[in-house]
């Protein structure tokens, strides 16, 4: 096979698709950093995000770019308000019980997607999108915007992280929530500001995964595993590692068509987490043993 | 008999005039409590008065550990005072009692191992609004291996080097009382007097410290004053030479 040919139809779907599962698997590796639970609404939180950016789309016919920072910002109080009804009200039992929670939570949010916007799939814009050329890297704008999208958003989370005295403050809790209790930083504050960050990632994650493909019920469900693999992969509670994972196992979804049928491809995630899991738990960048 | 009655039963009958009598700082009187359901502390009475070193010794499983959360709120007090600076804090929260003038060490656990020195001491200083580079100088000059190597990680430094971290982190509040649970344990004997020699010019500077210390003896030749503990409540208290030279706590507690 030429080489450009595996460059367009392999490898760039590769990094489009692993830019979303990116922006999904930071916000899981923060939850199980800071939080320390596997959060399973994750995927259906993207979903809200992305049908949220339709809502305003279709209501004030606007361009879905436009819609992106709206959606991010009621994802974001959607977010918080699931924690401050549910998983705070939880936080002092047995993690598992927040875990499974979750899943509910999962399904409700499911739920009302499907009561508002129904169960057909659905576009932000109709009409099909040639790629264009680019020294022989045939790429579509949106896809472009979406590598894009992507480190810009990460790069000003990694930035707020390790610069800011909040983001420090999150990282602290992190690497030890004893500590950073008995050096005054409070856990509800630090708390809301973690769910505020996930959940513009989740309405980023969801929105890209619309604007690329179509927008279904199921489409943040069945990215829950492929996000869960990559955030594992990166090292749980490691930012950066999230975003390399994510790469990976979305380029290693779209190589895998090379080598096994296609419907196998979402089988490629759970592989790829078994290894991780067998091979070096800790991920690989050192995150957190679960 | 009530615990209180073994504790004032084995009060030194004649205190002697302490070397600082100065205002307490800290004071907890007849303080129970414990982890779970069950008490493990049973009338603990302590006090520390301003620029003093008060050290808790004690064999395994006295509390002295124990006390100390107590008064940092990581246990369940059920009875009893502990006033800070005339104000009782039993029960309050642990980020209420940092900005009250706490601060605490723990002994392990003490430090953020994937955050640099610079932002352990930052860490520390988390609840101080503007300036903070005079504390960090003043705990950089306190502990010059720490200015050194200040973008290192602190997960990556020698045990000794993270006690550093660790004390460097609870002064950056600049507290009124400082509390240090173990700080010398598993040290090599050079660190263990460094530890040492900066608790006492911490002392100098004008702070209170209370120092639970396995190494009982070193620790009492510079202690202002004492408290032995057993079973979780008070047997003895006196000066730290008082206490060394007290033949029953020699033989009990400090062997031989």
């Amino acid at each position: 096979m030429p080489f450009m040919e595996f460059v367009n139809f392999y490898l760039m779907p590769g990094i489009v698709l692993g830019s979303i599962y990116a922006l999904g698997a930071v916000g899981i590796t923060l939850v199980f950093g800071i939080l320390r639970f596997a959060h399973l609404a994750h995927g259906d939180l993207a979903t809200l995000g992305a049908f949220a950016a339709l809502g305003v789309v279709t209501i004030f016919g606007v361009s879905p770019w436009v819609a992106l920072p709206v959606a991010m910002v009621a994802c974001a109080f959607m977010a918080i308000g699931i924690d401050k009804l549910f998983y705070d009200y939880l936080s002092e039992r047995p993690k598992i019980i927040v875990v499974m929670s979750s899943l509910g939570i999962a399904l409700m949010l499911r739920a009302v997607v499907q009561v508002v916007w129904g169960v057909d799939t659905e576009t932000y814009t109709r009409g099909i999108v040639r790629p264009d050329d680019y020294w022989g890297i045939r790429i579509r704008d949106r896809e472009i915007y979406t590598i894009i999208a992507m480190f810009l958003i990460v790069g000003v989370l990694w930035a707020f992280l390790q610069k800011t005295k909040w983001g420090k403050a999150m990282r602290a809790m992190s690497d030890n929530p004893d500590l950073a209790l008995l050096s005054g930083v409070d856990n509800r504050k630090i708390t809301m500001l973690t769910w505020g960050i996930v959940g513009v990632l989740c309405a980023a994650s969801g929105f890209f995964l619309g604007i690329n493909t179509e927008l279904k019920p199921l489409m943040g469900w069945t990215m829950l595993l492929p996000m869960f693999a990559a955030a594992i992969l990166g090292g749980v509670g490691r930012v950066e590692g999230a975003v390399i994972g994510g790469l990976i196992v979305g380029i290693a979804e779209e190589t895998s068509v090379l080598f096994i049928p296609g419907e196998y491809k979402a089988a490629m995630a759970f592989a790829i987490l078994l290894l991780i899991l067998l091979v070096r738990p800790t991920g690989l960048l050192k995150g957190k043993v679960l | 008999m009530t615990s209180q009655a073994i504790a004032e039963r084995s009060m030194p009958k004649n205190t002697a005039p302490q070397k600082y009598s100065g205002k307490p700082i800290l004071t907890m009187t007849d303080v129970r409590g414990g982890y779970g359901d069950a008490d493990i502390l049973h009338g603990v009475n302590m006090q520390v008065t301003e620029q003093q070193i008060v050290v808790i010794v004690g064999p395994n499983g006295a509390g002295k550990s124990t006390a100390m959360k107590a008064i940092f709120g990581l246990l369940k007090v059920r009875g009893g005072s502990i006033l800070v600076n005339g104000t009782d804090i039993a029960g309050w929260k642990p980020n209420r009692i940092v900005q009250h003038g706490v601060c605490y060490v723990p002994q392990v656990n003490n430090i953020f191992r994937e955050m640099t020195i610079h932002e352990n001491l930052e860490m520390g200083a988390f609840l101080r609004k503007g300036d903070i580079s005079a504390s960090l100088e003043r705990v950089y000059t306190l502990f010059p291996d720490l200015k050194e190597r200040r973008n290192a990680l602190a997960g990556n430094l020698s045990g000794g080097q993270r006690q550093m971290v660790a004390m460097g982190r609870a002064l950056m509040l600049d507290p009124s009382l400082l509390l240090l649970d173990e700080p010398t344990a598993g040290l090599s004997p050079k660190y263990m007097e460094q530890i040492f020699e900066i608790t006492r010019n911490l002392r100098d500077a004008g702070l209170s410290i209370l120092l639970v210390e396995q190494h009982a003896k070193q620790a009492l030749a510079f202690a202002d004053k004492g408290y032995v503990l057993a079973a979780g409540s008070n047997r003895h208290e006196g000066t730290g030479q008082e206490l060394l030279a007290d033949r029953e706590v020699a033989e009990m507690f400090l062997g031989g």
